[in-house]
């Protein structure tokens, strides 16, 4: 049978009447500049020897901007050529003066040994001596030395700066002394918990920095979001110059919303996104038409991966499609990677792992399944496909949910729509103080240093009190046996990851895997189905007093999904909104977690085949919330329906609110009681996942009007009758269920 | 809400550093005066005297020791017999004090308050001894609570003026967290001098890595030089005890800290005669001497090397004559001395143990075929070989042997067939 091409199966594609909308993004031609002169004359050279002889648009004025002791972050779609926006100025700082330094900051280690090839590429053909090292947990002891003293441009990620490089600071003078530039790639991936403490990390960067005499200007670069420049600002506390004049070309694009059958017209419930992704790809992998799966969850990549593996086998070998996201280990990434740039893998499944600039070359097809969360979450798994000039086809297959209806039967909501905010809360006291340890270790604080935007004397004294730092005068010095930063993760909540450990080869026991501890408790709970690699693992005990999980290889026919009960106390309320009838809270709360059960769910049909308990112990978070407490209810709604409207409207936010704070959806929970606690009174939460808060509910505190518009519409827009799983969750006997939830919504 | 009462309620969620004061006692003061120095008899009770140095302070103790005072094994004027002894030699050696006199040597032991190394890590206690013509000098120089750093390096800095440190692991402890701490003050005190450095750690782990299970120095005083400490506060207690001092300035527990310290420095003087004496073969031989032959042997200094081998032979243990003769004929083969090397591999491979019989077969079947050109001697020295790693549990080198054995019996059997 002859292979068809892309531009065949797009054709074909037209004809098929489940695609709702169908978009297509013009081909765009490069906009350029000449390099300007004052460029280094062999710097000019080695990029003419890569064929660049003039640069885009956004690459110049972003050299120029920098030239001109302005802090910049640049925006840029995926392969525009972001890296020469800060390699450029950088070359050319080193190529004028020898001593100058630049340290540059990727949040993954891979990302940044793709960086130092790229970046050792041009410098060798420079023909100047500039030594570029990666800094991180590989580098060997016998090579750290040199790169402390003779790294012209050290790239490492924030987790090395906080734990090996900041608190041995006086191991790397030459580098403080001279540092001229911070290179911040990946800018919008700094956000939520981790975000908070990179702005600490850097917020002790810069203490170092000015200790030491330097005064670094920071160079950015992010991908699409609301707020680059707010972003930036916030974690580097200098004010920015946006640069977004993107003048890279690229090919025509075709982004098609898919929009499985229905199935059961009544309760509006659509075929599996699952089971019409693997058709979809299905079709382009066996054409050779490299394509990238996303799929939102780790146990979802696996599903998708294990049919694909299977449906293609004969024609494909199943090593030509690969998975790929958190908890493999750095090695087979690194083969995944090659193999995708190689062309030797066909087909790639992943979690938004690859959303970040990992170098996996341009793919010609992206399958999306489901709507990733975010504009700009979308908009990045998007620029996976599609090569400078050929055209490229992006399918996002929606699920049952609320919002994933929503968006593709509104496609003028999702094109028209600025991407989200990246929000972080440098001033979360927990992260905080984390890091004013951290800093007092490195150099002693003095009254009135200022440390980010509160006042910091009240919390060094609080620390005096705590016997951690000792103060002699107006100085604070830390007064500790510890080594502050190796009990601070930047990443998690918890430093303690669970590890995975199969043990299916008794004679040769290994570690397949890592997982944070909130996820382990609803993954790797006894009797849990893991899946790895496509490989089916059951875990046959979670030792959970030493954080590990013993699984074996198994062969069954359905996955399992876990239960978690929650429990919420009020502690203090900050702010209110009192309405007629209802009032909006701002404040801390507990929250009390425990797993109850787990459902097996068959493969193949989705249907539920039995259920077993989960032991294991409560977990407790004191943290930030948003509630919405209802005062006067009419009372021809009962108590049974009125519960159910309240679950049927937190399920609405639960889909709404992520999207409006840009965060992933575990990281904003929403409860609802028909009680609550502390008043009895009906009540909606929504808290952040994160001891302390990291200013979601905060967010959705202050624009609960735009939430609560998103919410009514999205309920009115429902193709329902009268509530589906798409919308409000299900129907009740008896009552208008959407028109109910708008009413109780709108009294807020 | 106030942010403390904020803190108290994330206590739970926020990394607590382990409770290390067993005593409470809250500190009321701000800052010290230079003029109000709590506790200044007690302090000068104890041997130590205050040095001002711009409003601040630090303490410097200073104890001194007779020369004829013995400390294990040795008395302190040994130490100008064993500097004689280096400048009358003539191979060099790591830890050689050619070119010294003992006054040039400078015996460095810090106090911290953490084991891992960084900016935070404070040296609180710099303690040195050097000898004089009459006397041994020990002088501990003392922070009072951390933010008094720049006297202490400033009175630090200022005394001393010798060619070598003598530490114990200071290459990778004492001295860069010295230069780390130097560092941050460096604006206001005077510059680091350049120093030879003797890290006697490294010394230690040389002659009794096999012989003692962990090379500390309180076990090496013990073990090795016979010195006995009585109610002795071990080393890991000084941040604990140091911080509880900073807390409540009663200097009562300090004081044992500073004993410990000065037993430590004390011990390196003993120590570097004692290493001394074997790397010269002063006391002919000893248990050390073979590896003190080999470490010269490494080094590169062959003649001594081969000369302490021979002493070796003659009076070492069966063990250490053997591993000795093994070594001299990697030096007669050197030489290009093949029939002497070869006489001793025919020994070792009657006697030695088993990895020495494998090696030994292995040399004979090579001086054999290459320069005796006897290849049926060489094919059975072969076989020996092989069948004597057969016995052993294979790893990757016993594997890379065993290839490279069954590539010399082929070579070997044709070499034979076409002589034949």
């Amino acid at each position: 049978m002859k292979k068809k091409s892309l531009s065949d199966v797009i054709k074909e594609l037209r004809m098929n009447e489940q695609i709702i909308h169908w978009h297509e993004i013009e081909p765009k031609e490069a906009r350029t500049k000449a390099l300007p002169d004052e460029v280094d004359s062999r710097i000019q050279a080695a990029l003419k020897k890569r064929g660049i002889d003039r640069l885009y648009t956004h690459q110049y004025s972003a050299f120029q901007t920098v030239q001109k002791g302005e802090h910049i972050v640049a925006v840029t779609p995926t392969a525009s050529g972001k890296t020469l926006c800060y390699n450029l100025p950088v070359l050319q700082a080193i190529a004028e003066n020898n001593q100058n330094r630049a340290l540059y900051l990727f949040p993954t280690k891979a990302l940044a040994q793709d960086q130092k090839s790229e970046l050792n590429d041009i410098i060798n053909e420079m023909g100047i001596d500039i030594k570029s090292f990666t800094y991180d947990g590989d580098t060997s002891p016998a090579i750290r030395q040199k790169v402390r003293k003779a790294g012209h441009i050290v790239i490492t990620n924030p987790d090395m700066l906080h734990s090996a490089i900041l608190p041995h600071h006086t191991k790397w003078v030459s580098l403080f002394e001279n540092l001229k530039y911070i290179v911040i790639d990946e800018l919008h991936t700094y956000r939520g918990v981790f975000g908070s403490h990179v702005a600490n990390v850097i917020r002790r960067l810069k203490r170092i920095c000015q200790f030491y005499g330097s005064n670094p200007i920071f160079i950015c670069t992010s991908a699409t979001i609301a707020n680059p420049r707010e972003l930036a600002e916030q974690l580097t506390g200098h004010s920015m110059r946006l640069i977004d004049d993107n003048g890279a070309p690229s090919g025509r694009k075709h982004f098609v919303f898919y929009n499985p059958p229905i199935v059961n017209q009544p309760l509006n419930i659509r075929k599996s996104a699952t089971v019409e992704v693997n058709h979809l790809a299905k079709q382009f992998l066996q054409n050779n038409i490299q394509t990238i799966v996303f799929a939102r969850s780790r146990v979802r990549v696996e599903i998708i991966l294990s049919h694909l593996q299977e449906l293609v086998k004969k024609e494909l070998g199943s090593k030509s499609i690969r998975g790929y996201r958190g908890g493999y280990l750095p090695k087979q990434r690194r083969e995944i990677e090659k193999g995708l740039r190689e062309g030797s893998i066909i087909g790639v499944v992943s979690t938004n792992a690859l959303e970040l600039g990992v170098d996996i070359g341009q793919l010609q097809v992206c399958v999306m399944t489901g709507y990733p969360g975010s504009v700009a979450s979308t908009w990045q798994q998007a620029g996976r496909a599609g090569r400078r000039h050929d055209e490229a086809l992006i399918i996002m297959v929606a699920s049952s949910t609320p919002i994933d209806q929503y968006i593709v039967q509104n496609p003028d909501y999702f094109f028209d729509r600025s991407p989200e905010y990246a929000r972080i809360n440098p001033e979360n006291l927990i992260i905080l103080v984390d890091h004013l340890k951290c800093a007092a270790y490195e150099l002693p604080f003095r009254t009135g240093e200022s440390f980010g935007l509160l006042e910091i004397d009240e919390l060094l004294e609080y620390l005096v009190e705590e016997r951690v730092l000792h103060q002699n005068g107006d100085k604070f010095y830390w007064a500790n046996q510890s080594f502050p930063a190796t009990n601070i993760s930047l990443r998690s909540a918890s430093q303690e990851n669970v590890v995975i450990i199969d043990q299916s080869d008794v004679a040769n026991v290994t570690i397949i895997g890592e997982m944070d501890r909130f996820s382990a408790m609803t993954l790797l709970h006894d009797e849990a189905i893991y899946l790895h690699e496509g490989i089916q693992y059951q875990v046959e005990k979670l030792d959970w007093e030493h954080k590990k999980a013993y699984v074996r290889k198994v062969d069954v026919e359905y996955y399992t999904d876990a239960n978690l009960a929650v429990q919420l106390k009020v502690l203090e309320i900050d702010r209110s909104v009192n309405r007629k009838q209802t009032a909006i809270h701002y404040g801390d709360v507990t929250v009390n977690m425990l797993p109850t059960i787990f459902k097996k769910i068959r493969l193949t049909t989705f249907e539920n085949i039995g259920s077993g308990p989960i032991y294991l112990p409560e977990e407790e978070l004191h943290t930030s919330s948003t509630w919405l407490e209802l005062r006067e209810v009419d009372e021809e709604i009962g108590e049974k329906a009125l519960e159910q409207l309240l679950l049927g409207i937190a399920h609405v936010l639960q889909h709404i609110v992520p999207i409006h704070v840009m965060c992933d959806r575990q990281d904003i929970h929403v409860v609802s009681q028909i009680k609550a606690n502390h008043t009895g009174l009906p009540t909606i939460f929504l808290y952040d996942h994160y001891p302390g808060g990291i200013g979601l509910a905060e967010d959705v505190y202050k624009r609960f009007d735009d939430i609560r518009a998103a919410a009514v519409h999205l309920i009115s827009q429902c193709l329902c009758e009268n509530g589906c799983p798409s919308c409000v969750g299900m129907e009740l006997d008896g009552m208008n269920v959407k028109q109910a939830c708008i009413d109780l919504l709108k009294q807020f | 809400m106030s942010l403390k009462s904020k803190l108290n309620r994330f206590k739970p969620h926020m990394n607590r550093e382990v409770e290390q004061n067993p005593l409470q006692t809250k500190s009321e003061e701000k800052a010290i005066h230079q003029v109000d120095i709590p506790y200044e008899d007690k302090w000068r009770q104890n041997d130590t005297s205050c040095y001002h140095f711009d409003e601040s302070y630090c303490f410097i103790r200073e104890v001194r020791y007779p020369l004829d005072y013995q400390h294990g094994r040795y008395s302190f004027s040994q130490l100008q017999t064993i500097m004689n002894q280096w400048n009358a030699v003539s191979f060099d050696h790591p830890l050689s004090g050619k070119g010294l006199d003992s006054g040039d040597l400078f015996f460095f032991d810090t106090e911290t308050t953490g084991l891992s190394g960084g900016a935070g890590n404070t040296i609180f206690l710099l303690g040195y001894a050097y000898v004089t013509e009459t006397e041994v000098i020990v002088r501990q120089h003392i922070l009072p609570q951390p933010g008094h750093e720049i006297p202490l390096y400033q009175s630090f800095l200022e005394r001393i003026n010798y060619e070598t440190l003598v530490t114990y692991n200071g290459k990778s402890f004492d001295w860069p967290q010295l230069t780390t701490q130097h560092t941050l003050i460096k604006e206001h005190v005077p510059k680091l001098p350049e120093f030879g450095h003797f890290d006697l750690y490294h010394a230690s782990r040389r002659l009794w890595k096999d012989q003692l299970e962990r090379v500390k120095l309180s076990v090496v005083e013990t073990d090795i030089l016979g010195v006995e400490r009585v109610n002795d506060i071990p080393g890991y207690l000084a941040p604990m005890i140091y911080f509880d001092f900073v807390e409540r300035k009663d200097p009562e527990i300090l004081f044992g800290i500073l004993k410990h310290n000065e037993l430590d420095i004390l011990s390196l003087i003993s120590l570097y005669i004692y290493i001394s004496r074997q790397i010269l073969q002063m006391d002919g031989h000893t248990d050390e001497s073979i590896k003190v032959a080999r470490w010269l042997d490494y080094i590169g200094e062959q003649e001594v090397a081969v000369s302490t081998y021979e002493a070796v032979r003659k009076s070492g243990s069966n063990g250490d004559r053997l591993t000795a003769s093994h070594a001299l004929a990697f030096q007669k083969k050197r030489q290009k001395q093949f029939q002497e090397a070869l006489d001793l591999w025919q020994e070792i491979v009657k006697h030695g143990n088993s990895q020495q019989r494998i090696e030994a077969s292995i040399e004979c079947a090579k001086l054999h075929e290459h320069q005796f050109k006897d290849i049926v001697s060489a094919l059975d020295y072969t076989e020996k070989a092989l069948q004597e790693i057969e016995k052993i549990v294979s790893n990757k080198k016993v594997s890379k042997w065993q290839e490279d054995l069954e590539r010399r019996i082929s070579r070997l059997k044709r070499k034979r067939n076409h002589d034949g």
